[in-house]
């Protein structure tokens, strides 16, 4: 496809000085043209090209440190080597596994419940027809999206730790059907569904709008077909829809594998914070290397962790990136 | 059920007819190029002729009004409207309620009594006008500069330029792959450009998201080249394209980009707790992440529920001020999120 349209385009370019020529009196060059045509658009993109260098590029080159016993008064680059010792150090640790299992654990579950609720919302709002309650509803879920970390780990402690040591709603809930309250801060065993249901709060109407513009694409004559046979509407749902959505889903699907390596850092870190009765289940790396840069100051540790996150994350995005490129050519700019 | 067993195997070959146009759709969307946006594969799907199946339904089997499954729905998507809605509620609710009431039977769904408490020592003090101060700053520059950044370098990745576009995409995508991570970020920002408590250590790690960078190139690659061929033909140079014919052509999706970047830059907290340690300048979320500590604090204190500040209270009216701004330009702002994620979800 992008071939196609390079070539037509180079057709276009080669075309427009002959035509020019044909119409006024100057004559450029081609070349010349296509040379300070560049100039300009490299100067359009000089901004950008800046900030990816300092931002994202110069980090790179500072992971270094990793191998380095990190002081600040020489700075990154003159600070000695000490090899292998800060990835010793963090194995010696005795965290690596907890918070690998953790960070795999808690976006395992993020992405199944995430994709599972948007695809079973996209669904269901395809099928209301009274137009006033379906926009208000498809507004209502898709706001949480917009709601920051911060104030969704106010909403929780409202929900769970209530105020002036009153239980708060969920153990009021609780309470009705003559449960015992949960003191739920002290209590790490449910914190990885509360995590989840979290997530899908913000993220079920994110998807749903995702899904919902897959089911836009697919064209009425299908389900005409499928009325014509007699189908019901779950039957349609169920035989038509859901299966033209898998394309959709599987990219989402593939794309969220690729970043499981990194958990949701600002969600988890506003929600739990310094709360350590609650690391066993929800203490991630990247919370993790956050805690340890600022209570222990250590750079070369967290670098080391920063590093080897890095690089299993690459591996898997990239993993990611290829899958997803078969199955559809089309999605990615390159 | 009304479905009888040659409904039954009817709907089975209906499936599996469709299965086959599946198949279909994924092989002609290898093949041939899309006609529009859309971005989803599915759109491929009219390429995709559809076989009716042999059986044809009974005939005489007429609409039928309502069916079990479109009551299932409205019940599960308004079940979820409540899900997303009542947390936020609560939040509302509980800031107008008196803090003794909080205190004493906890938060509930109505404000009784009616208080005004909490706003009013909240807008008597200088501290939230400093940090809206602090907020509208970071979300307007920063806005600002990622839009201006992300527009026109997505423009010289999408204008397809030989030897320019092509690397530049793949300079661009690659800091999605692989990061620094945080450590060498702290370091750049605070021991290389010295931005330690300057609002700019807030905008500038997170100036260019690459998600819409894929939104706009994936935009600016629909524009009629005609349009773009005649202005070269006229004499127009790439910046006098970009500035007077791309950018006016592309309001609508500079106005989701805008939008993404602005709530985004709202939101943040996590490089303000990073950077700005200097109470002066916390932006909102900053203070509301101190005021939450505060009041974990206070609550751990034996016997304090019973004369204490209004924390409660305070912390939920803070809550209110910091997401009313959004809660106000989202009714208007909302469809231009949806076509924002609809042009650039399945690219990200």
């Amino acid at each position: 496809m992008s071939k196609t349209t390079t070539a037509s385009r180079d057709i276009g370019r080669k075309t427009t000085p002959a035509g020019k020529a044909a119409g006024t009196a100057s004559r450029k060059r081609p070349s010349r043209r296509s040379g300070r045509d560049g100039g300009l658009l490299l100067l359009l993109a000089a901004p950008g090209i800046v900030w990816f260098l300092v931002f994202c590029y110069a980090p790179m080159a500072g992971l270094v440190v990793a191998f380095k016993s990190f002081d600040v008064s020489k700075g990154i680059f003159e600070s000695p080597w000490n090899g292998l010792d800060n990835f010793k150090y963090f194995i010696a640790s005795g965290d690596a596994p907890h918070i690998v299992m953790n960070t795999l654990v808690l976006n395992v579950l993020f992405l199944a419940a995430t994709l599972g609720a948007g695809l079973a919302l996209a669904i269901m709002l395809n099928e209301l027809r009274a137009r006033v309650f379906k926009k208000f509803m498809q507004s209502a879920i898709f706001f949480p999206y917009f709601v920051s970390p911060i104030v969704v780990s106010i909403i929780l402690q409202v929900l769970l730790a209530g105020a002036g040591g009153h239980g708060g709603a969920a153990n009021d809930v609780l309470g009705i059907f003559n449960l015992p309250e949960v003191s739920w801060y002290t209590e790490p065993g449910p914190w990885p569904w509360i995590l989840t249901i979290v997530k899908v709060w913000q993220m079920g109407g994110y998807m749903s709008v995702i899904f919902l513009a897959a089911i836009t694409a697919i064209p009425e004559e299908v389900y005409e077909a499928g009325m014509l046979d007699g189908a019901s509407r779950a039957r349609m749902a169920m035989s038509i829809t859901l299966p033209l959505l898998k394309p959709t889903a599987a990219i989402l699907l593939v794309l969220g594998v690729g970043r499981i390596f990194y958990g949701d850092f600002g969600t988890i870190f506003a929600i739990i914070g310094d709360n350590g009765t609650l690391f066993s289940t929800t203490d991630v790396i990247d919370t993790y290397v956050f805690r340890s840069l600022r209570t222990i100051g250590d750079f070369g540790t967290t670098a080391a962790i920063g590093l080897f996150q890095s690089v299993v994350g690459f591996i898997l995005v990239t993993a990611a990136v290829l899958v997803q490129r078969r199955y559809s050519k089309e999605s990615s700019i390159l | 059920m009304s479905t009888s067993a040659s409904g039954m195997s009817a709907s089975a070959t209906a499936k599996s007819s469709l299965d086959t146009v599946v198949a279909d759709q994924t092989t002609a969307g290898a093949a041939t190029a899309f006609p529009t946006s859309a971005g989803s594969p599915t759109s491929a799907l009219t390429a995709g002729k559809l076989r009716r199946s042999p059986k044809q339904g009974s005939p005489g089997r007429g609409k039928r009004n309502i069916e079990p499954f479109t009551v299932v729905s409205y019940i599960g998507v308004g079940t979820f409207g409540l899900f997303a809605l009542i947390p936020l509620w609560m939040i509302i609710a509980g800031s107008f309620t008196a803090e003794s009431t909080l205190a004493k039977s906890g938060y509930s769904l109505f404000p009784e009594p009616f208080s005004l408490d909490a706003y009013a020592s909240i807008f008597t003090g200088a501290a939230v006008f400093e940090g809206y101060a602090a907020t509208l700053f970071i979300t307007v520059i920063g806005t600002v500069l990622s839009l201006s950044a992300t527009a026109s370098l997505s423009w010289v990745i999408a204008r397809r330029m030989p030897r320019i576009s092509k690397p530049l995409a793949i300079f661009a995508y690659i800091p999605m792959l692989f990061t620094g991570g945080l450590v060498p970020l702290y370091l750049l920002v605070t021991q290389v450009l010295h931005l330690k408590n300057s609002w700019f250590s807030v905008i500038l790690p997170h100036m260019m998201a690459p998600f819409l960078i894929f939104v706009a190139v994936s935009f600016f690659r629909q524009l009629p080249e005609e349009i773009l061929d005649s202005a070269k033909v006229d004499g127009a140079g790439e910046l006098r394209i970009f500035f007077q014919i791309v950018l006016p052509l592309s309001k609508p999706i500079l106005a989701v980009i805008a939008l993404f970047y602005a709530v985004s830059y709202w939101n943040e907290w996590f490089t303000a707790m990073l950077f700005i340690s200097d109470p002066d300048k916390y932006p909102l979320q900053l203070m509301l992440q101190n005021l939450i500590a505060n009041v974990t604090n206070a609550a751990e204190l034996p016997g304090s529920s019973a004369n204490v500040a209004p924390v409660y209270q305070l912390r939920l009216a803070l809550t209110v001020v910091t997401i009313g701004p959004i809660l106000l330009a989202y009714p208007f702002a909302q469809r231009y999120f949806v076509k924002g994620l609809t042009l650039g979800a399945t690219k990200g």
